[in-house]
């Protein structure tokens, strides 16, 4: 049912080079933004819902501390990045001790507050209007990288610098987390997925563990909120919506729980699709070809939930969904 | 003998309203096996719970080699090297055999973030330390041909014997084991009681354990602590105890009612 | 209904000091204390901002108050009941309310009609859902994240299938949103007036329902103990039925109340109340009926109280706020046991 949408398109969208460039970009983006959710979810067994949330507070962060304060974009990054993971510790205190569905509803109503402040702190966010002029630093290096893509004929591809760095950063942080998986570190955060009582009874402080857990995955939305930052060139609280986490979890869930490298073919597949949707030609309005891609994207979330929650790539045996 | 590896003097816990202990009082001397009996409900299990650190008790205090854990949590009282199991084993199951054992390893400076980055050639030495040492215990214990398998694909008296084996990787001073042999066959049980003797022989670890086979509790331990309705109401060594009659009118009493 | 319904103040509206004593005295009485609460912060608003604003806003407050307290009554049955985290039910109360607007403006039909056409539509996709997901997924044993996670996908298809068929422009139904109605210097709309006497006096409705009626009962024993409810002979299955028709119909209706309150739907109206919702559940104890009563009610005064101190455009942001407190100063909620954490 997935594929549907693709005998109508018209195939002049895939073979365009902006299409491609765009939906990986995104792609790349929600990848980034999903590899914490992998971490907190598929190996901490801690059910963030509020990474949208963290994606806001970094992206802002940097957007404010660049156009108002007036801080090189090199600086900002690594502060943004700071402040969003002391904002994770900070909501993980008080309630990470809480049930895990408590957790998860916590979670949410946090990114919801940060959305409601990005859009009504006008004064700080720019609102509705949006927060713009963070991104020069940002655009030279772009220009230098897209002179440098000559050879290879991309020079007239505006957007493609940012792809190959987005690209570049995820594969890093992707194989980090890899590697960071299977350290001994990685192996308690399995553990307290597993039970939190079993490794507590080991000396393990597993608290601290899931604490970890939810900084880290900070980080990664605000890394990837930074990346959404530049390929918009201005930011607005809409692209923070909670929506944008579920669509996450169905990355998450596509791609399989526990498998950082699955994030990624999700990630792919459901960007690939949502954009390709854009072309359709059907007999619809705007606002209808929205609503049904998330029709889809509900419908597809419930039925590999039912029916494969080990997702394409999941191990059965580890399978976290089923607990 | 010198002075006791665990003293708990009269620890009280209540559940909205119903005293699961009640003044619960009761020594485990260094290098021995002590078992705790007692009918349903007597609050062994939530005593063990309290002592580990899983349940604040209301009052009392636990001494543990001269140094009070009462109010601790349950991870640094187990740094202590006092380790339990669960009466439900708590094999993870979606984790390789091997993995449950090295998990348990103390001093692991790549279980941390910074140790992994500043101490990684450390780290490394001590995780080959740590898999022989698993694979030694797992060798002892006869599940080595099990070791890359998923604990999950464990039998029920597999997973204990996974438990017992994983909390010596804590080497552990002090074992409190919920039940061990309750689900498991006989003959997986009389290697268990026959590894539990060893180790306190040959290693000087001490035992105290839950249990309700009374044959077992007779034939296998030092000292017996008797607990009924939350209170520890008699102790010593088997012979005695047996034919205490406080310890014989709980036991009675309890078969009445039941 | 039961005193332990009546309305009473969340202690968050940055009432930090003598918290430990508090939380002793509210283990004994909690109503009481949460009632005192309210009283104590009304009385501090009056001498600090007037008698007419404080009761003005204290008006509006009851009437968000009435939907909150009936779409936060099925949530918590729903999540007592099955365990089930519901993401959905705000959707439901936008099911709800563009049944009626189908009823009332499509087919023309009296609102009352449309009303009824509103409980009764949306409660058989309550029921609707149970059968074809929860029933069988519990039969499979499914976990926690995986029944939060249909849920949200649930979610999804309810809201844009609603926004695919009906678009997102504002919807209003054939209600007169213009006229209002004086009182002791108070102002209140006509149909706000309706909505609020109609939802209480369901609410109130509900609450003895649950209290002595057998069905009632027994939803709210299931609600607290599943097991010991089903080994003590209740017929489950009965009564998760009676369960959905219940939670889906009381947000079908609080939905089209909603709507006439504020005047216009649009498809994401459920999913903003959801939080609101939630907040609401924990506040009164999750699982526990008359404490999502209550703590609809109390949400409903806090969010139209807030607006005397701060922007009204901060509202929604309330709501977050104090369910975010409860969650870490009693995450038990008023009327809640601890053991259930």
């Amino acid at each position: 049912m997935t594929w549907a949408p693709f005998l109508a398109l018209s195939f002049e969208a895939f073979g365009s080079l902006d299409f491609w460039i765009g939906a990986m970009t995104l792609a790349g983006i929600y990848a980034i933004f999903t590899l914490g959710l992998q971490l907190n979810v598929g190996f901490t067994g801690v059910i963030n819902f509020g990474q949208a949330g963290f994606m806001a507070i970094g992206a802002y962060t940097m957007g404010i501390l660049v156009a108002d304060v007036g801080l090189s974009l090199w600086l900002a990054l690594p502060i943004a990045t700071l402040v969003t993971m002391a904002a994770g510790l900070l909501i993980g205190l008080p309630s990470l001790r809480l049930r895990a569905d408590y957790f998860a509803i916590v979670t949410i109503a946090f990114s919801e507050i940060i959305r409601y402040v990005a859009q009504n702190a006008r004064g700080l966010t720019g609102g509705n209007q949006g927060l713009l002029g963070f991104d020069s630093q940002w655009i030279d290096v772009s220009n230098a990288v897209q002179d440098g893509l000559a050879p290879v004929g991309l020079e007239d591809q505006f957007l493609a610098p940012l792809l190959i760095v987005t690209w570049l950063t995820l594969l890093v942080l992707a194989t980090a987390l890899r590697y960071l998986q299977g350290t001994p570190w990685g192996r308690v955060l399995r553990a307290v997925r597993e039970d939190e009582d079993a490794v507590r009874a080991l000396g393990k402080n597993a608290f601290a563990y899931k604490l970890q857990s939810i900084a880290i995955a900070a980080a990664l939305g605000a890394v990837a909120g930074y990346f959404l930052a530049l390929n918009l060139a201005f930011l607005n609280p809409n692209s923070f919506e909670p929506l944008y986490t579920f669509i996450g979890y169905a990355i998450l869930i596509l791609g399989g729980l526990a498998s950082f490298f699955g994030v990624i073919v999700g990630s792919v597949v459901v960007y690939t699709l949502l954009e390709a949707t854009r072309f359709l030609e059907l007999p619809l309005s705007a606002s209808q070809v929205a609503a049904l891609r998330f029709v889809v994207v509900g419908l597809v979330l419930i039925l590999l939930v039912a029916f494969r929650p080990q997702g394409i790539f999941g191990k059965r045996q580890e399978m976290v969904l089923g607990d | 003998m010198t002075e006791p590896l665990l003293e708990v003097s009269d620890v009280a816990k209540q559940f909205g309203g119903i005293r699961a202990v009640d003044g619960a009082s009761f020594d485990v001397e260094r290098g021995s096996i002590t078992a705790l009996i007692g009918p349903n409900g007597a609050g062994k299990t939530t005593l063990f719970n309290i002592v580990t650190g899983f349940e604040r008790g209301d009052r009392g205090t636990i001494v543990l080699d001269g140094e009070r854990i009462d109010r601790r949590p349950p991870h640094t009282i187990a740094r202590r090297r006092m380790v339990r199991t669960f009466q439900i084993t708590k094999a993870l199951s979606a984790m390789p055999v091997i993995d449950n054992m090295a998990l348990a390893a103390p001093d692991q400076p790549g279980e941390h973030l910074t140790g992994l980055l500043l101490r990684a050639p450390v780290a490394r030495r001590r995780e080959k330390e740590v898999r022989e040492r698993a694979h030694e215990l797992l060798e002892v214990f006869g599940l080595s041909d099990k070791a890359e398998e998923y604990a999950g694909t464990l039998s029920g008296g597999q997973r204990k014997l996974l438990e017992l084996a994983r909390a010596l990787m804590v080497e552990p001073r002090l074992v409190l084991l919920d039940e061990p042999m309750a689900g498991v066959n006989p003959s997986l049980g009389r290697r268990l009681l026959d590894h539990m003797h060893e180790l306190c022989e040959r290693d000087g670890v001490t035992f105290l354990f839950i249990e309700h086979d009374m044959d077992v509790v007779m034939a296998h331990s030092d000292k017996v602590v008797v607990m009924a309705q939350g209170a520890t109401i008699a102790s010593g060594p088997p012979a005695q105890v047996r034919s205490d009659q406080a310890v014989i009118d709980a036991y009675l009493g309890a078969q009445v009612k039941a | 209904m039961e005193a332990e319904a009546s309305p009473a103040q969340p202690g968050a509206l940055g009432r930090r000091e003598g918290r430990a004593s508090l939380r002793t005295t509210m283990s004994a009485n909690p109503g009481l204390v949460a009632a005192g609460i309210v009283l104590a912060i009304a009385v501090a608003l009056i001498a600090t901002q007037g008698l007419q604003p404080v009761a003005q806003t204290g008006l509006n407050g009851l009437i968000s108050g009435s939907y909150f307290a009936l779409g936060a009554v099925g949530l918590t049955l729903v999540y007592g009941t099955l365990k089930l985290v519901n993401f959905a039910h705000g959707d439901l109360l936008t099911f709800g309310a563009y049944t009626a607007f189908v009823a009332n403006i499509t087919l023309g039909l009296p609102i009352l009609l449309a009303v009824l056409a509103a409980i009764v539509v949306t409660a058989a996709l309550g029921v609707f859902t149970e059968r074809v997901m929860w029933r069988p997924m519990r039969a499979k044993g499914a976990g926690l994240l995986q029944l939060l996670l249909m849920t949200l996908g649930l979610a999804f298809v309810i809201r844009y299938a609603i926004q695919f068929v009906a678009g997102t422009a504002p919807r209003t139904l054939d209600v007169d949103v213009t006229s209002s109605v004086g009182f002791l210097g108070l102002r209140i709309g006509q149909t706000q007036l309706v909505v609020m006497l109609a939802g209480f006096a369901v609410l109130i409705g509900v609450g003895v329902m649950l209290r002595s009626t057998s069905l009632g009962r027994q939803m709210r024993a299931l609600s607290d103990n599943f097991d010991l409810a089903e080994v003590s002979g209740i017929d489950t299955d009965r009564v998760v039925m009676a369960t959905w028709i219940f939670a889906a119909g009381l947000a079908g209706l609080a939905g089209v109340l909603y709507t006439s309150s504020i005047g216009t739907m649009t498809p994401n109206l459920g999913f903003f109340l959801l939080l609101t919702l939630f907040a609401a559940v924990i506040l009164g104890g999750i699982g526990n009926a008359y404490g999502a009563l209550a703590g609809g009610v109390l949400l409903g005064l806090a969010q139209e109280w807030s607006t005397l101190l701060v922007d009204a455009r901060w509202k929604l942001a309330v709501g977050f706020l104090v369910l975010i407190l409860v969650l870490i100063v009693r995450p038990q909620g008023l009327f809640g046991r601890k053991e259930r954490l």
